[in-house]
């Protein structure tokens, strides 16, 4: 396992890669733009520690069904693009978590019932 | 969920039956990327993204949240000269696409103008970040 490790960094560093990444082909843009879609689920797990006020329903909800779609559209087009299938269930499961917080937070915290004063001649004292 | 999925399969099938062929050439019902197929309602959902950061306009500006609205942006922009690019050139992708970069920029200049001016406690610094 380890040594796989290595051998892969070992090919991130090599010179084909060097000179891949520095060079100017067409089809680069292609090969990059298959990860463009990443920064959505990334965003959402960063947002998994932060206030759920911050949370927006709409765009959750929105974004849990456009998920849904591009799932079914990554397998059905030719050829199969599994990378985007990924993308899209990583996204879906923290769009659900997301909006899991969201509803526990406005709906499943009691929020604190009106305080009514009670008039001081009614209380009985011990 | 299994209902929504049996309602759009109902009604293709009355859509197959009812449209004449001259409305169904009209429509393009049995073009591969048509309405019968995913080809074509995925693209369309990504305006539904559109639509709701349309609708986060109303929220106030420390509600946003940051991260998403920046992966919002660079998706929208790149995705935009990605589908000017490919062959055939996709205008619909194009245009969800340039949405979603203005939308997301807008909300990213509403958070950022919000934090450039009520940047003040310590405490408030602590939970913007």
């Amino acid at each position: 396992m380890a040594s796989l490790l290595a051998r892969g960094l070992s090919q991130l560093k090599s010179k084909e890669m060097r000179d891949y990444l520095t060079s100017t082909v067409s089809n680069k843009i292609f090969d990059l733009l298959k990860f463009a879609n990443w920064g959505l689920p990334l965003a959402a797990l960063a947002d998994l520690k932060k206030d759920p006020e911050i949370i927006s329903p709409k765009m959750t909800v929105a974004l849990c069904f456009y998920s849904m779609l591009f799932m079914r559209f990554a397998l059905q087009v030719k050829p199969k693009n599994r990378l985007l299938f990924a993308c899209h269930f990583a996204n879906e499961c923290a769009q659900l978590m997301q909006l899991a917080r969201f509803l526990n937070h406005k709906y499943g915290t009691p929020k604190p019932m009106k305080q009514y004063q009670v008039p001081s001649d009614l209380v009985q004292s011990k | 969920m299994f209902i929504l999925s049996d309602l759009y399969r109902v009604s293709i099938g009355v859509g197959n039956r009812v449209l004449t062929p001259r409305m169904k050439q009209i429509v393009k019902w049995d073009h591969p990327a048509g309405m019968k197929y995913i080809h074509f309602w995925a693209p369309l959902m990504k305006w539904s993204l559109v639509g709701a950061g349309f609708g986060d306009m109303l929220r106030p500006a420390n509600k946003l949240s940051l991260n998403q609205s920046i992966s919002l942006f660079a998706t929208g922009a790149t995705w935009s000269r990605y589908s000017m690019v490919i062959v055939p050139k996709n205008y619909m992708l194009f245009a969800v696409n340039i949405f979603l970069a203005f939308v997301g920029g807008q909300q990213v200049a509403r958070i950022a103008h919000y934090r450039y001016t009520h940047l003040e406690t310590p405490n408030e610094k602590e939970k913007q970040i």
